[in-house]
């Protein structure tokens, strides 16, 4: 029987994970990848004791940390957790992990525009990854789907690559942090496409070849060879939804101490409900769901 | 692991900012797999090339013997290389 089992291994699952590991605790720590959205974001420059990073380059640092903790992260997916009178049996595909508490920090993905073509071009010219794949679409025309600081972020990245981009932005305002607006203001090859509902991505059968969108009732067609969603995210959490409460938009619904609905299973980082998706809360969530595990477990009699 | 004289021919096409590219260069470092690292952000007839032989446009893409993966998937690597648990 373990102390504690974490789900994730994104920055709110890894810091708990250090804590775990240096409270002596008997623990595991198992998830589908290592980094979650770490490895599909681009610069940090909002991280308290780090001047200037990417994720990338934070998520190699915990690795090394973990190693350092000698924490090792099992990649397995999983699929249910069981209560077992007051403790719970973590499955996943590979095993069975009973514990004695949960701390749930199972990311969020990126939210998908469910338009038809989206899912036929997927990989081909569709992408949700712009530091990934953008470099494959240089001198090309695209767009990019969304109006926050993830779809500022990536037609910032995309402006020495791509020939012209279209941002195409649901909303009449923009909602990125201004630092990232400033960026993309008076930028020759940007046009802003505002108020601008995506409806259906357009192909030849093997690639992207442009997408329509609705515009003050008018519909209308531009010409691109790849398509950028970042309309912000989902909370992985399908595998919870019969055992915990959820919020409106599918995240844990937590007290403001990471407590979930149910004894014992605490929830951290962009999974659970506070939707507000930043490195530094997700790590302070982490750590306070590990703290208040180990004080439920010192009085817990089983 | 003895893999006997079995060495395959791999090739990773990946680009520079493409963290899941590092990832599984990274992964194929450790189970000592030697590969081709080829930069399709600059090497455009190579990303071109890519495109038609994984029929989509995301990286990594890594060719092993052949076969082609999508993505960083350790398993499916394994299973290309003939390395399963």
């Amino acid at each position: 029987m373990l102390d504690t089992v974490i789900i994730g291994a994104g920055i709110a699952g890894l810091t708990a994970a250090i804590y775990a590991s240096r409270k002596r605790m008997q623990f595991e720590i198992v998830s589908t990848n290592f980094g979650g959205q770490m490895m599909e974001s681009g610069e940090v420059l909002n991280y308290p004791g780090i001047k200037k990073s990417t994720g990338a380059g934070l998520a190699s640092t915990m690795d090394k940390q973990m190693k350092f903790n000698n924490v090792n992260v099992k990649l397995e997916t999983v699929k249910e957790i069981k209560k077992e009178g007051s403790n719970f049996a973590v499955v996943t595909g590979k095993n069975t992990y009973d514990t004695r508490s949960v701390i749930i920090a199972s990311v969020a993905g990126p939210r998908e525009l469910n338009v038809p073509g989206e899912n036929e071009y997927k990989n081909k010219g569709v992408t949700y990854c712009a530091i990934c794949d953008g470099p494959l679409f240089a001198d090309m025309d695209v767009a990019v789907i969304g109006g926050g600081n993830a779809a500022l972020e990536s037609v910032d990245f995309l402006l020495n690559i791509a020939k012209k981009i279209y941002l195409i932005n649901i909303e009449e305002k923009l909602i990125a942090h201004e630092y990232l607006q400033e960026r993309i203001q008076g930028q020759e090859k940007v046009e802003v496409i505002s108020k601008a509902a995506t409806k259906e991505i357009l192909g030849n059968g093997k690639m992207v070849t442009g997408l329509k969108y609705e515009q003050d009732g008018e519909e209308k067609e531009i010409k691109v060879g790849g398509v950028f969603v970042e309309i912000g995210r989902v909370p992985n959490t399908d595998f919870v939804k019969s055992l915990l409460k959820l919020d409106e938009h599918k995240h844990i619904l937590i007290d403001c101490t990471t407590h979930t609905s149910v004894p014992g299973i605490f929830a951290a980082g962009d999974c659970a409900s506070g939707h507000e998706y930043q490195y530094v809360i997700a790590a302070g969530q982490g750590c306070m769901a590990l703290i208040k595990a180990a004080r439920y477990l010192a009085s817990k009699k089983d | 692991m003895d893999r006997g004289d079995f060495m395959p021919k791999v090739k990773v096409y990946s680009t520079p900012t493409c963290p899941w590219c590092h990832r599984a260069k990274e992964f194929l470092n450790e189970i000592k797999v030697e590969f081709e690292d080829i930069n399709v952000a600059e090497d455009q007839k190579a990303a071109e090339e890519m495109v038609d032989k994984s029929g989509q446009r995301g990286v990594p893409v890594i060719e092993i013997d052949g076969e082609i993966i999508v993505g960083f998937n350790p398993d499916a690597i394994k299973k290309a290389l003939k390395m399963e648990e």
